[in-house]
């Protein structure tokens, strides 16, 4: 039995690659889960009925495919030229940090006023801490895997010093936490418990899928990605379309930190990463890194998250939800080789 | 500083040490090999929490060591498979193999959260040398796993520098296809590396929640895998300046709870952050550097390799 390459990849291939990677990881889960004592179908069902069974599991479910979402779509700007951003978390965690700071220091605004600039502050927290790696990856070629890698635990131990030191609630009980937003930070419902974080995620995954589809700027980035030659002989500046899309890239995870911060806490804490940053790295990988798959496959780790967490009055541990979430990856990836490759038996 | 207080900032250097560098020196092999491995956050909780498990039901610490060497070496080698044998992206891989270690890591030990340790290491006697004053001391107080260490490091720079092993592994790490053509099996030596970092990677673990932090908590790795792979950056793929990051990492570590009785006003959290911003100053002097000479970096490193495509 051999593997053979395919003259064209399977037609379709990465929708069945993601569907084989769903039965994979439940069928590992269920072992894991029988020989843990517990029942798998109970389990998954109570899993599907607490994310997708009812609007308020669909509320649910979408408010958590926003960060994944949108630190999906970070992954893929860049992994759609080339480029690996694995520093979503800690350019989440300084969005964040960027909207508390505007909430800290801004005036007494409005509702309307506050939440713009906390966003806004959020994207600039993000685009700042992308910013080095970036520089360092036009400007001298260094390795933006790892600096972006490195700046995740950077980022974590600045909250965490933020929310420890000086910006610790001085009423919060000498627990490590900032004091609590203003009210109006809130964001405003969108429908039971989802708030409209999930409109403005949705439109930016689909206005950055619709430019980089269809504009020059979109179409210089594939060829700056798939050779470096060819984008140099027609007269892309490399350097700047690094930069751009790297300083883009963190905008965006600082974006979901940002709405994270305003749609569903009330005030930082030193979890605001939540793990969303990585976990979107995968978002990207199964989708591709093209936008459109990145919502979809957002939407159904935001379900295994939120099943995940409503296991627990069964016993179960949440910790379910990030093992099926790495599983589906790992299934997905061993059944794309055969989009690529026929098993040939002879 | 008292002659006691010293004594016990050096014991905390080493231990912090031995654990970055178990896990280093296993990644330094893996990526001397091609493969970089950005699992071992996820790996050092699988041996931290099948190593804490083991020594509560055998009351054995070395062999409590040995699975959790064995648990990562296994765990890891998904990563061989995904990435190596079916040339799935490293970075993705990788990643996955952290985010399924702390997840199943966490749901395996649940129920030993609070769990009392059951077996530890003995500090091996030195007999008249552990007289020697401050050293003295310290070493005297050094467990096997300290010393064993140094001995794989060892190892590791031999096999990589003096055997035909270790020059098969750099060849794949550097080139795979003239490798290929040179009749060394790159899948076979590759998956080898990798399962040899895993268990590494396993071991430090092990060694954390039996020896450093006797317990098992969810999240107790709290980074230091990530350090493990900055490590490898920070030494230039070399085993002994690899060790030389380990102590210096691992030291400001141990210093983090002695600033304030050493007087000095820096926050410990703050303090923390050190490691990660040196290895990316080490790496931008790096890449800054290899303008005029060639990188140290394993050429082929993040590259699969399919015969019918090189």
């Amino acid at each position: 039995m051999r593997l053979v390459r395919r003259e064209t990849p399977l037609k379709g291939g990465q929708v069945r690659a993601f569907a084989a990677g769903v039965v994979i990881a439940l069928v590992l889960g269920a072992i894991l889960l029988v020989s843990t004592g517990h029942n798998p179908a109970e389990v998954y069902a109570k899993m599907l009925d607490a994310s997708l069974g009812s609007p308020r599991g669909w509320s649910a479910t979408l408010t958590r495919a926003v960060p994944l979402g949108l630190a999906g779509l970070a992954v893929a700007v860049a992994g759609s030229m080339g480029l690996w951003n694995i520093g979503a978390e800690g350019q989440l965690i300084a969005g964040a940090i960027g909207a508390a700071w505007v909430a800290r220091f801004g005036g007494d605004w409005n509702g309307f006023v506050l939440i713009t600039a906390m966003l806004l502050g959020a994207v600039v927290g993000g685009a700042l801490i992308a910013l080095g790696p970036a520089l360092a990856r036009a400007r001298l070629g260094v390795n933006e895997i790892i600096t972006t890698l490195m700046l995740n635990e950077v980022a974590i131990r600045v909250v965490r010093y933020l929310v420890n030191g000086p910006w610790k609630d001085p009423e919060g009980n000498n627990f490590p936490v900032a004091p609590e937003l203003p009210p109006q930070s809130a964001l405003p419902g969108f429908f039971e418990r989802a708030n409209i974080g999930v409109l403005i995620a949705a439109a930016v995954i689909g206005a950055v899928g619709f430019y980089s589809a269809r504009s020059a700027w979109g179409y210089e980035l594939k060829i700056a990605g798939s050779s470096a030659k060819a984008a140099e002989y027609v007269g892309i500046s490399l350097k700047a379309k690094i930069l751009t899309v790297l300083v883009l890239s963190g905008a965006i995870a600082g974006l979901a930190g940002g709405i994270e911060l305003t749609g569903s806490s009330t005030r930082l804490v030193e979890g605001v990463g939540g793990g969303f940053g990585f976990a979107g790295i995968i978002v990207a990988a199964l989708a591709l890194m093209r936008p459109s798959g990145v919502a979809a496959v957002a939407v159904a780790f935001g379900a295994v998250q939120i099943g995940g967490g409503a296991i627990q009055t069964l016993g179960v541990p949440a910790s379910i939800a990030g093992i099926l979430q790495a599983l589906i990856l790992f299934g997905a990836l061993g059944a794309a080789v055969l989009t690529n490759y026929r098993v040939v038996v002879k | 500083m008292s002659r006691a207080e010293l004594v016990g900032l050096l014991i905390s250097v080493i231990s912090f040490g031995t654990l970055l560098y178990l896990a280093a020196l296993g990644e330094l092999i893996a990526e001397k090999s091609g493969v970089l491995n950005l699992g071992v956050e996820g790996t050092m909780a699988m041996g931290g929490v099948t190593g804490f498990l083991i020594g509560v039901q055998s009351g054995s610490a070395w062999f409590a060591l040995l699975i959790a060497a064995l648990v990562g070496a296994v765990f890891a080698s998904i990563h061989g498979i995904v990435s190596v044998v079916m040339g799935a992206d490293q970075v993705v891989s990788g990643l996955a193999l952290t985010i399924l270690g702390l997840g199943l890591s966490a749901f395996l030990g649940k129920d030993y959260v609070s769990s009392a340790p059951g077996a530890k290491f003995n500090a091996i006697n030195l007999g008249p040398l552990s007289d020697l004053g401050v050293v003295g001391e310290t070493l005297f107080s050094m467990n096997g796993v300290s010393w064993l260490a140094i001995a794989l490091g060892i190892a590791t720079w031999f096999m990589l520098s003096r055997t035909r092993m270790g020059l098969s592994l750099r060849a794949v790490g550097e080139s795979a296809a003239t490798a290929d053509a040179a009749g060394t099996p790159v899948v076979l030596t590759r998956m080898i590396a990798v399962a040899i970092g895993g268990a590494m990677a396993g071991m430090s673990g092990g060694y954390l929640t039996l020896v450093l932090a006797p317990g098992w908590n969810e999240g107790t790795t709290a980074g230091r895998g990530w350090i493990a792979v900055a490590l490898v950056i920070f030494g230039a793929w070399k085993p002994g300046r690899v060790l030389f990051g380990a102590l210096l990492f691992g030291g400001l570590i141990a210093l983090e709870p002695r600033l304030q009785t050493l007087g000095l006003d820096v926050s410990p959290i703050l303090m923390s952050m050190v490691p990660y911003l040196l290895t990316i100053a080490v790496l931008i002097v790096l890449s800054i550097r290899s303008r005029n000479r060639p990188s140290v970096a394993p050429a082929a490193i993040g590259l699969a390799f399919r015969r019918e495509e090189r």
